[in-house]
């Protein structure tokens, strides 16, 4: 799937200018919106500006279902405009994400009972980040609903929705984190720009130095053809991918940040060091925050949440998680991805109200907790079925290991280990560069780029994983 | 911190960013479709780079690149910009093909499989496509290359590295998507509806199969593109297709693998039927074989490799 991607040069060009305009134009709100709004349509539309009328037709559809909503005295009414919306936004989602893994599945259903008659397969382009804005309409029109935001006008959801840094693959944002910014002319002398141009960089060097190099020297060689490879392989390509996602997610996530920092608006976090979690629960509190507050807020407190008993909390927890999972893609790896952490959720809450506060000393939590974690990541990066199961067998068999390099394990390594880095030493840093005089940012900021294009070489950078979500 | 302020971070930093970058910059311009984009890239591009170079503004980039085990994939002079059409018809000599030695169980056949973006999902599928413990493939796709455009990329050199790496038993080469480009033929640009183009991409074909097979020592596979969606480049592919036959019958070692005629019977279709099921065969672009829809060209591969290597045949030998 081609795109604008962060790292490339079109983009470094299309944000200079964005920047220039955007904080020209802030005083003035009447154009700053339409500004704003042009220039995420832009980005979004570069590959394809078809794409653009999808995400202006969210917009109007959100906005009006909101508008019902806020308007109307009939809760009648308001639960119909909610729930039409609700329709419209999924339906989106499986028309253009779940159709095909549908047809193929039901196909092989009819194949297996001998009603071998072939659905018709018709190929439709996944546009990028609709699984974003997607969930990011519905948490606006639920929010609505719950009176938890204002309506707002068509303007700001538009903005809200595709707001360039975040609308491909997040944050997912809430209306109440953005739109209030949106309302308020942001101040050009106070820049964040200190967190800003660090998350920038670090988003950069994760991305280019760390995921990349991952894929291509270990993780990419072993999923495509695990039974060519030796157990040691096998291990460090699984532990290998568990550091390429985070750096590739949560590079991307930091750089949405930062650019959103530098524009003067706030975006939530997304990443709290999540391999440093000890517990399952406390890995979703870590990881892709943003996605798992929308499930927990939008599906499994309304399916009950912890309310209803075990049984039902058990039940809750295994839903949102297969849930989480098949909003990643169509594919039964996801699937089972969202079941391993569903179950691993389950189990770890039973153990806990069965046996009271936690009894593991905390490099065994741990131990497991990440073990669990890079368990379903090899369902996650597997192609299919087939390929994972070989993978978890080939991790017990022998060979030869050349793709076991210090390069590869130093980068394993670096990119889990660096997350028991105290946050305060980031503000460290963040102030520390702040007080530097501007020509010597810039200075280092471009060296940074220098060294993570001669890190990325000749085949550029790769997409970014969750792109294709 | 003042945004005009940040403003002269972000400015400084490209600066320094593209003196330091220039030739990348450049490299990644003409590695770009035709459109303004590339224009614009190259023309500041360029005089950017002509600056840095005049000034020793490279020297820290080629540091940079030799500490991260970068080798540089382009060069002048080479045989594959700049060659005598002499090498389409050495096979004519008569020389005969080598057995080369057959895989077992115990000693895999290590295949290199490379191209461009459509190596990827056809090397994935390629051990699937073989019997069981007899094939391992290392894929490595160079996305976005071709023959057409050398100074961006040169397939000459790159394989001679790949080779010198890897050392593989055999080689499956599978390209063509982004040669739809005119080339320089005696200092005149040529189309590819031309015989003089055809000849030339022909004749660079041989130039990267003699690297990859080291003159007849291993077997090279070379597939180029498929039957695509749009018409133009559906015609593109077609006449790519006679070229690279062409240079297959003058290199020792190399095959043709025909995709083109032999998936769907000629014409482009989105969905195939694979093992008895209907799947989604392409991709979005029209070009692009998914994973799904790769297990036929990969079935392709593995039964012209069978020709050298008999134990690869579904089925036994």
């Amino acid at each position: 799937m081609t795109h604008v991607s962060f790292p490339t040069i079109e983009f470094a060009a299309f944000f200079l200018v964005v920047f220039v305009l955007s904080w020209l134009l802030m005083p003035h709100p009447r154009a700053w919106r339409p500004f704003i709004l042009v220039a995420s349509y832009v980005f979004y539309g570069w590959v394809d500006p078809r794409w653009v009328l999808l995400l202006v037709a969210s917009s109007v559809i959100n906005t009006f279902a909101a508008q019902v909503i806020a308007r109307s005295p009939s809760a009648v009414t308001r639960k119909r405009a909610l729930t039409g919306a609700i329709v419209f936004d999924l339906g989106l989602l499986c028309v253009f994400k779940y159709f095909g893994f549908f047809v193929s599945s039901m196909d092989d259903a009819l194949d297996g009972i001998g009603l071998g008659s072939p659905l018709p397969l018709v190929q439709i382009v996944l546009p990028i980040g609709i699984s974003f804005f997607t969930f990011q309409a519905i948490s606006y029109v639920v929010d609505v609903y719950r009176e938890d935001t204002r309506a707002a006008s068509l303007g700001d959801v538009a903005i809200l929705q595709a707001f360039f840094p975040h609308l491909v693959a997040g944050p997912i944002v809430r209306a109440e984190e953005l739109l209030p910014q949106l309302r308020t002319p942001r101040d050009p002398r106070d820049v964040l720009a200190g967190p800003g141009l660090l998350l920038i960089a670090g988003g950069l060097v994760k991305k280019t130095v760390v995921a990349d190099e991952l894929a291509r020297r270990i993780v990419d060689p072993v999923f495509t053809d695990p039974s060519a490879h030796s157990g040691a392989e096998v291990l460090l390509a699984v532990y290998g991918f568990a550091a390429q996602i985070y750096c590739d997610f949560s590079g991307y996530t930091d750089m949405a940040i930062g650019l959103a920092l530098l524009l003067g608006f706030v975006l939530p976090q997304n990443f709290d060091r999540p391999y440093m979690a000890t517990s399952l629960r406390q890995f979703w509190h870590r990881w892709h925050m943003t996605l798992s507050r929308w499930l927990r807020d939008y599906l499994y407190v309304p399916l009950g949440g912890n309310r209803d008993g075990p049984r039902r909390t058990y039940r809750n927890l295994m839903l949102t998680m297969l849930l989480g999972g098949l909003w990643h893609g169509a594919a039964w790896t996801f699937v089972i991805w969202g079941g391993i952490h569903g179950t691993a959720l389950a189990a770890e809450r039973q153990l806990r109200e069965r046996l009271g506060a936690p009894r593991l000393p905390g490099w065994l939590a741990w131990l497991v907790t990440f073990h669990v974690v890079c368990l379903a990541w090899v369902f996650f990066r597997s192609p299919d079925l087939g390929i994972a199961f070989e993978v978890l067998g080939g991790v017990f068999s022998s060979g030869p290991s050349p793709l076991v390099t210090l390069p590869v394990l130093f980068l394993t390594v670096v990119a889990i280990a660096v997350q028991a880095i105290p946050p305060g030493w980031w503000r460290q840093a963040e102030s520390w560069l702040v007080a530097r005089p501007a020509m010597g940012q810039g200075v280092a900021l471009g060296l940074l780029v220098v060294a993570a294009d001669a890190a990325v070489g000749e085949q550029g950078v790769a997409p970014f994983i969750y792109y294709q979500f | 911190m003042p945004a005009g302020r940040v403003l002269v971070v972000l400015l400084v930093a490209m600066l320094v960013a593209a003196l330091l970058n220039s030739e990348a910059i450049v490299r990644a311009g003409e590695g770009m479709n035709e459109g303004s984009t590339r224009d614009v890239v190259l023309s500041v591009g360029r005089p950017i780079d002509d600056v840095a170079g005049a000034v020793g503004l490279h020297l820290p980039r080629k540091g940079l690149d030799l500490a991260f085990g970068q080798e540089p994939k382009t060069a002048s002079g080479t045989e594959l910009e700049e060659g005598s059409t002499a090498i389409l018809r050495r096979r004519r000599r008569g020389r005969a093909e080598p057995d080369y030695p057959q895989p077992s169980s115990g000693d895999p056949l290590d295949v290199l499989v490379t191209g461009d973006s459509q190596a990827e999902f056809v090397g994935q599928r390629l051990p699937d496509a073989a019997p069981s413990g007899l094939l391992r493939a290392t894929v490595v796709a160079r996305n976005s290359t071709g023959l057409t455009r050398p100074e961006f990329f040169n397939w000459e050199i790159n394989a001679e590295q790949e080779i010198a790496d890897r050392r593989p038993d055999a080689v499956v080469m599978v390209m063509g998507g982004n040669d739809g480009f005119n080339v320089l033929v005696d200092g005149e640009l040529f189309g590819p509806f031309t015989p003089e183009w055809q000849t030339e991409y022909a004749r660079r074909t041989a130039v990267v199969m003699r690297e990859l097979g080291s003159d007849g020592r291993r077997p090279v596979y070379w597939a180029p593109s498929p039957t695509a969606r749009d018409d133009e480049f559906d015609r593109i592919y077609r006449v790519q297709n006679f070229a690279v036959a062409r240079a297959a019958q003058a290199v020792p070692g190399a095959r043709y693998v025909n995709l083109y005629d032999n998936i769907d019977g000629g014409r482009y279709r989105a969905t195939s039927r694979i093992d008895g099921q209907e799947v989604i065969s392409r991709q979005t672009d029209g070009v692009h074989f998914t994973r799904e829809g790769a297990l036929a060209p990969a079935r392709l591969v593995v039964a012209e490799m069978a020709k050298d290597f008999p134990v690869l045949r579904v089925g036994g030998p």
